[in-house]
């Protein structure tokens, strides 16, 4: 069975050919961003969600000989979490906590750069991140950690407007690379430990103008509202914080949505508490609610559904599906009806103890005494989950879906909480280091359709770093033990390492560097680029 | 919530501008304050520093001066960014609860006796068995002398009580800090080698072996690899005398910095 990519595409060779020195990224660009493999337009490599890419100058024969083309280096002290884009023959990246750069993507050198300033006491419960950029006609767009969502002229980086998503204050902010649908940017607000009220905006590209909300907590009348005890919604959190995909065919856009708040004390928030942790998909246009289905209803261990919803189109039971797979924190692989939201299966991927198994509904059947509680409850996986926000990748001529999984145990722990606006908002917390010992991190290829598990790259620790496939048949991943590394993608067999000196807490892409292949990946304080050496490209 | 990783004794994040300080010195003085401040540090500290700041493995609280700081403002940013190289992590708190926790920790002072006491042994001889019988220059440096296998004792008698020096000297296993655990490879050609862990990735094990050697191992080179619950360091327990042990603990609470010993 062949899976292959979405049917939203051209023919590739004319694409790559039209996509040489345009100096505007168009709506087409963008749907086809896939196929444009000199490029990367968009966070995951394509509205997909799968961050795999046509080039395969590098490949499984060749990957033992890539070597360092260049790196950037700035004075960062904070996670170093940005995907690059690149367009005719710039790279722009964001450096945290609030700047961007254009850079030569072939030389690294600098073209210019845009600083933020910044309000001296942000709110971040998890490091002043930035994870990157959006890009449309000459424009950039970045969600901001004052909670303003901004545009900057691609050749210059100078600001073109900003919008106010909310007062950042109250413990809103702005991490996630936007989504550019259409003529529109969308960003979600991230803050789910602080009490917000989750929300996603869709801006006019070119005036900044708000065109919709949707509230990712439904306030009164609306649909899930009874699904909150009380005045609970107010305070519900449901953050979004990962670029979301996109089918234009279906005009959907799949929204990953946070935890609810407070974390690890659900008593004040009974009931299901949606959209937190779910999968929303939006009519693009609109803003209005499709569908949705909720991985983790009433969650009480922090596992937001932050992994990116992936989309390929596959034979699910006799029949052509238009598919969305996401492996989510709870320990659970997903696969849905991404046109109708219908639960097809869920497969566990890591070693899981709070749930017996998931229904036939798509519920998951808990397993007693695993809620969190004054002493403290092992239960595996650890709060960042099974996997996180790193990315995925997904091969269509492998058929396989590649995750980065955290393995191991943390211990919840539940107290008492009080909502103070623009502080934390917890209901006690959760303690690994007991636990510790049994941790471990592993590349997975899965069949997306099936869940069989088909290989594994075991890792020292669990790793923050996302994954990159390409049509060389590799998978790049990154490890906290500071190695970036090229996989065989059938086999999971490692080709080529290099030890960058620092954890890896960012997703690789790749592109065309004066016409060569070339690999960029975040680490440490530095953007390192990888190739091949000069003439042993095909 | 996010980017949420290793707390490595209770939450420790490794960057977090988000509790950066807005005040030079402590502004949380309340009973209400104090008593959420030790509510925290025992939810947050106890477990390396001890419910009173005078046990575990963590450094010792229940002194009048620090090592990496005195001021609010200094312990300030190390309980909320950690002592890097070392097992201190940062936490990951509001900054008023961080100045709770001060104000609670700044009271271990008030109650805490001088450090080590000598006690009734006499520190000369057991300065004899330090440096002889007891074989503990081989592996602890006091001053300019001695072995880099365990931690520096040059200052012993600031750095740790009584009993963590009884503790460590009849059951050297209990409480081992990360940078001093045991670890124990054979490699393919039959060699044994055991000493204290210096560093570990997906491919390499580094340790100081016994004799001080740095080395450097492929652990798929090896036959087997393992870092045993136990401590290099040999239980003295049968080894020492009773007042022989004494006599070492009053010799160690006399190791201090000449400036320490000024101030007290």
């Amino acid at each position: 069975m062949r899976i292959t990519a979405p049917q939203w595409t051209l023919p590739a060779a004319m694409l790559c050919a039209a996509a040489s020195g345009l100096p505007e990224v168009t709506n087409s660009d963008l749907l086809n961003d896939e196929v444009i493999a000199s490029d990367w337009l968009n966070y995951h490599g394509g509205y997909s969600g799968q961050r795999h890419s046509l080039l395969d100058q590098i490949d499984r024969g060749n990957a033992s000989s890539m070597r360092l083309e260049w790196v950037f280096q700035e004075k960062i002290s904070e996670k170093f979490e940005t995907t690059p884009l690149v367009h005719d023959g710039v790279m722009y990246i964001t450096v945290p906590p609030g700047d961007v750069y254009a850079l030569d993507a072939a030389t690294g050198a600098r073209l210019w750069r845009y600083s933020r300033r910044l309000p001296p006491k942000l709110i971040a419960c998890c490091g002043l991140v930035n994870r990157g950029l959006a890009i449309a006609g000459d424009r950039l767009f970045m969600a901001t950690l004052d909670a303003y969502t901004i545009a900057l002229d691609r050749k210059t980086g100078r600001l073109l407007w900003e919008t106010e998503l909310i007062d950042y204050s109250l413990g809103y902010s702005g991490t996630h690379a936007p989504l550019v649908v259409k003529d529109m940017v969308m960003v979600g607000t991230a803050g789910g430990e602080y009490g917000i009220r989750g929300f996603i905006d869709a801006f006019d590209i070119e005036t900044g103008e708000r065109r919709w909300r949707f509230y990712t907590v439904p306030g009164p009348g609306e649909f899930g509202h009874d699904t909150w005890a009380g005045d609970s919604w107010k305070t519900g959190g449901a953050s979004v914080w990962i670029t979301p995909s996109y089918d234009p065919k279906l005009d959907m856009v799949y929204w990953g949505i946070g935890n609810p708040g407070p974390d690890w004390n659900g008593d004040v928030r009974l009931g299901d508490n949606l959209y937190s942790d779910s999968v929303v998909a939006l009519e693009a246009d609109t803003g209005k609610r499709k569908w949705h289905f909720q991985f983790t209803p009433h969650d009480v261990h922090d596992w937001d559904a932050t992994q990116v919803m992936v989309l390929l189109d596959s034979e699910y039971r006799g029949e052509v599906r238009r598919l969305l797979v996401t492996a989510n924190r709870n320990g659970f692989l997903y696969l849905l009806d991404r046109a109708t939201g219908e639960f097809l299966k869920a497969t566990q991927f890591v070693k899981q103890t709070w749930a017996v198994g998931i229904s036939e509904e798509g519920r998951p059947i808990r397993r007693p005494g695993m809620e969190p509680s004054a002493e403290g409850v092992e239960v595996f996986p650890a709060v960042a989950g099974g996997t996180n926000w790193m990315s995925p990748a997904y091969n269509p001529d492998t058929g396989l879906l590649y995750v980065s999984c955290r393995e191991g145990s943390a211990m919840y722990y539940k107290g008492e909480t009080e909502y103070r606006p623009g502080t934390r908002y917890w209901g006690s917390m959760f303690i690994n280091e007991p636990t510790m010992h049994n941790w471990f991190g592993a590349v997975r290829a899965f069949d997306p359709v099936s869940g069989e598990r088909i290989w594994e790259h075991r890792l020292f620790q669990p790793a923050w770093a996302g994954l990159l496939s390409t049509a060389g048949k590799l998978v790049f991943a990154g490890t906290s033990d500071g190695f970036f590394k090229a996989l065989d993608a059938e086999s999971g067999n490692e080709l080529w390492r290099i030890n960058l000196g620092a954890r890896v807490q960012a997703s690789p892409m790749t592109y065309l560097g004066g016409g060569r292949q070339m690999v960029a990946v975040a680490s440490g304080g530095a953007l390192f680029v990888f190739g091949l050496p000069q003439g042993r490209a095909n | 919530m996010q980017s949420m990783r290793c707390f490595a004794l209770l939450l420790a994040l490794p960057v977090l501008l988000a509790g950066a300080r807005t005040h030079e010195s402590n502004p949380m003085n309340s009973a209400e304050d104090f008593q959420e401040g030790k509510r925290l540090y025992r939810i947050h500290c106890g477990n390396c520093h001890g419910m009173q700041g005078d046990t575990g493995r963590g450094a010792r609280l229940a002194r009048k001066s620090y090592v990496h700081g005195n001021t609010d403002a200094e312990l300030f940013d190390i309980v909320e960014g950690g002592i890097p190289g070392t097992d201190m992590p940062g936490l990951w708190l509001e900054e008023d609860d961080v100045w709770r926790i001060l104000l609670f920790v700044r009271t271990f002072a008030e109650t805490a006796s001088k450090g080590c006491d000598p006690g009734n042994g006499e520190a000369a001889a057991g300065k004899q068995i330090f440096d002889t019988k007891g074989s503990c220059l081989a592996c602890h440096t006091v001053g300019n002398t001695g072995g880099r296998l365990g931690p520096d004792m040059s200052f012993a008698g600031e750095l740790y009580t009584n009993d963590q020096l009884r503790r460590a000297l009849l059951e050297p296993a209990r409480d081992v800090a990360n940078r001093y655990r045991t670890v124990r490879v054979v490699t393919a050609d039959g060699e044994r080698v055991d000493g204290a862990w210096m560093n570990e990735n997906s491919y390499r094990i580094y340790l100081m072996d016994r004799s001080e050697n740095i080395r450097s191992f492929r652990k798929a080179d090896l036959v087997s690899f393992e870092m045993p619950s136990e401590s290099l360091m040999p239980a003295y327990k049968g080894l020492l005398s009773a007042g022989e042990l004494e006599d070492l603990l009053a010799y160690l609470c006399t190791l201090r910095s000449p400036a320490k010993e000024a101030a007290q």
